[in-house]
């Protein structure tokens, strides 16, 4: 049993569970740079959140399945063609054997997830089967998807039609308002950092969106020895543009680390886009902590086994 | 913060100053066992904490980790695992060996012979899967990063910037002078082993051309 990639898109990849644990051997966490709407995905086909889905960057993707299988698709908004007819985000489809989905380039936001009801064979590292294409890790074979690849899927199912509950559709915008606490290397010059509007540039990648605007200046000669870093971190390197990292994220860094996006909105670096515009709001690590914790308690009546 | 050696790092990770490397070291194996953490990164100054959140708020992963600091680190153990890379230094394996040679007015010959007169101590790995830091040569010899970082570092390369040696575990993009490489494998990801180093070995670099 299987799908066939007739379109990749940008770039296609297979993601599952991040890998943890392992950062102090240099391996990143990898995963669903969004998992909140892979989770979303894997709900509607009755899969656990964190199984493993294909990954579409900016959409612009085909795929054909050569078996009956259910399937979901979630993230950035993408019109979506199934079987000749126009089919919704945020719903769980059936395919015939032969039938074609075919995503249009994305709206807005960045990733499409596409869940299936079935287990997705792809490489293990470490427990995952999320793609690091640096090191050609998980996924398929370690590499990222591309036109006429053949994915094998076991314990195929066939579910009835279900839809993501109308309020937990998350909002794609080209502005976000990013909750923060100060990072480490935080300078005393840098409060006027929340009242500044940054602008992604096309450097974009899994491992991290680059940022253009008014960034505080840092002394060349401060010294920052190699330190761990996380997704999430906005970095700033000598340039003067800051790096926000994404779940590809390098293990450890030697920039001055200024801001910290919080956990509980970590989930909306995975659709920030080129040319798309951030804020960044002030938040101490108690009200980080709340926030978390508000926004898990909306989620779990409906993904009862995801975590932020 | 009580613990002027504690501070946060983020809303879910908090940061240790360590700057001893074995006393480093030896926190963040005892750390490592305490369960309470998703990652414990040992940094060239530091050892940092990742916490899940959900689990507990910020003022609970603050006295758990003082709970564990409150009891001494087990010293390392005594023997300390050496492993030996033969190493090909210069031309096109070291393509930047010349230039450091030149910069520093130190011969190629003289380079070399200090970088394998001892043992050099891995730090941490990090940046990638498996790639090294290690202790490198004299901090008084100064070798800045390059201007221009290259596209494609291949794997097993060697490269040196001020104070320390780094080892390229996967072929990438790189920034440091590389003045060598060795054909072991560093990393190979369907071993059940898959990093031949670790933080705390020691690499004893051989000239493979001298054998």
């Amino acid at each position: 049993m299987t799908l066939t990639i007739l379109q990749p898109g940008v770039q296609a990849t297979l993601q599952g569970t991040p890998r943890i644990g392992a950062r102090h051997l240099g391996v990143p966490a990898s995963g669903p740079a969004d998992p909140l709407s892979m989770a979303l995905a894997n709900r509607l086909v009755g899969n656990a959140s964190d199984a493993t889905a294909i990954e579409i960057t900016f959409g612009g993707a085909a795929i054909r399945f050569d078996t009956p299988v259910s399937f979901a698709v979630t993230g950035a908004q993408s019109a979506l063609a199934f079987a000749g007819r126009v089919v919704a985000l945020h719903a769980a489809h059936t395919a015939q054997a032969g039938d074609e989905l075919h995503i249009a380039p994305a709206r807005q936001g960045c990733r499409v997830y596409v869940a299936i009801a079935a287990n997705i064979d792809a490489n293990v590292f470490l427990g995952s089967t999320s793609t690091y294409l640096p090191a050609a890790l998980g996924g398929h074979e370690g590499r990222a998807l591309k036109a006429g690849d053949t994915i094998n899927l076991a314990s195929v199912c066939v579910i009835p039609s279900m839809e993501t509950p109308e309020d937990l559709h998350p909002v794609c915008s080209n502005s976000y308002a990013l909750r923060a606490v100060e990072g480490p290397d935080f300078p005393a010059s840098a409060r006027r950092m929340w009242d500044e509007t940054f602008t992604v540039t096309r450097r974009a990648s899994r491992m991290g969106v680059e940022l253009e605007g008014a960034f505080p200046h840092i002394p060349e000669d401060a010294s920052h020895p190699s330190a761990a870093i996380f997704p999430g971190a906005l970095q700033l390197p000598l340039g003067g543009r800051g790096f926000l990292l994404l779940a590809d994220a390098q293990t450890t860094g030697g920039y001055p680390h200024l801001l910290q996006v919080i956990r509980a909105d970590r989930h909306l670096l995975g659709q920030v886009r080129p040319g798309d515009r951030i804020r960044f709001l002030h938040r101490t690590q108690q009200q980080a902590s709340d926030a978390l914790r508000a926004k898990q308690a909306l989620l779990s009546a409906w993904l009862p086994d995801f975590h932020l | 913060m009580n613990d002027p050696a504690i501070t946060f790092c983020g809303d879910d990770a908090l940061r240790l100053s360590a700057p001893d490397r074995d006393g480093r070291l030896a926190r963040a194996r005892q750390l490592r066992t305490t369960g309470d953490w998703l990652e414990v990164v040992p940094g060239r100054r530091d050892v940092t904490v990742q916490f899940d959140p959900l689990r507990h708020t910020p003022t609970e992963a603050l006295a758990y980790l003082s709970h564990t600091l409150a009891t001494p680190a087990p010293p390392p153990s005594r023997t300390r695992e050496t492993v030996e890379l033969p190493v090909h230094f210069g031309g096109k394996n070291g393509p930047d060996l010349a230039d450091i040679s030149n910069r520093t007015g130190l011969s190629e010959a003289e380079l070399v012979s200090r970088l394998l007169s001892e043992p050099l101590q891995i730090d941490m790995l990090g940046f990638t899967p498996g790639f090294a830091y290690m202790s490198g040569l004299d901090d008084m010899i100064e070798i800045p990063r390059l201007l221009q970082p290259r596209q494609q570092v291949p794997a097993g390369s060697i490269g040196l910037i001020t104070g320390q040696c780094g080892l390229y575990a996967l072929a990438g993009p790189g920034g440091w002078p590389i003045i060598g490489r060795t054909r072991v494998s560093l990393f190979d990801p369907v071993s059940d082993k898959p990093f031949r180093l670790q933080p705390g070995m020691q690499v004893r670099l051989v000239d493979a051309a001298a054998s």
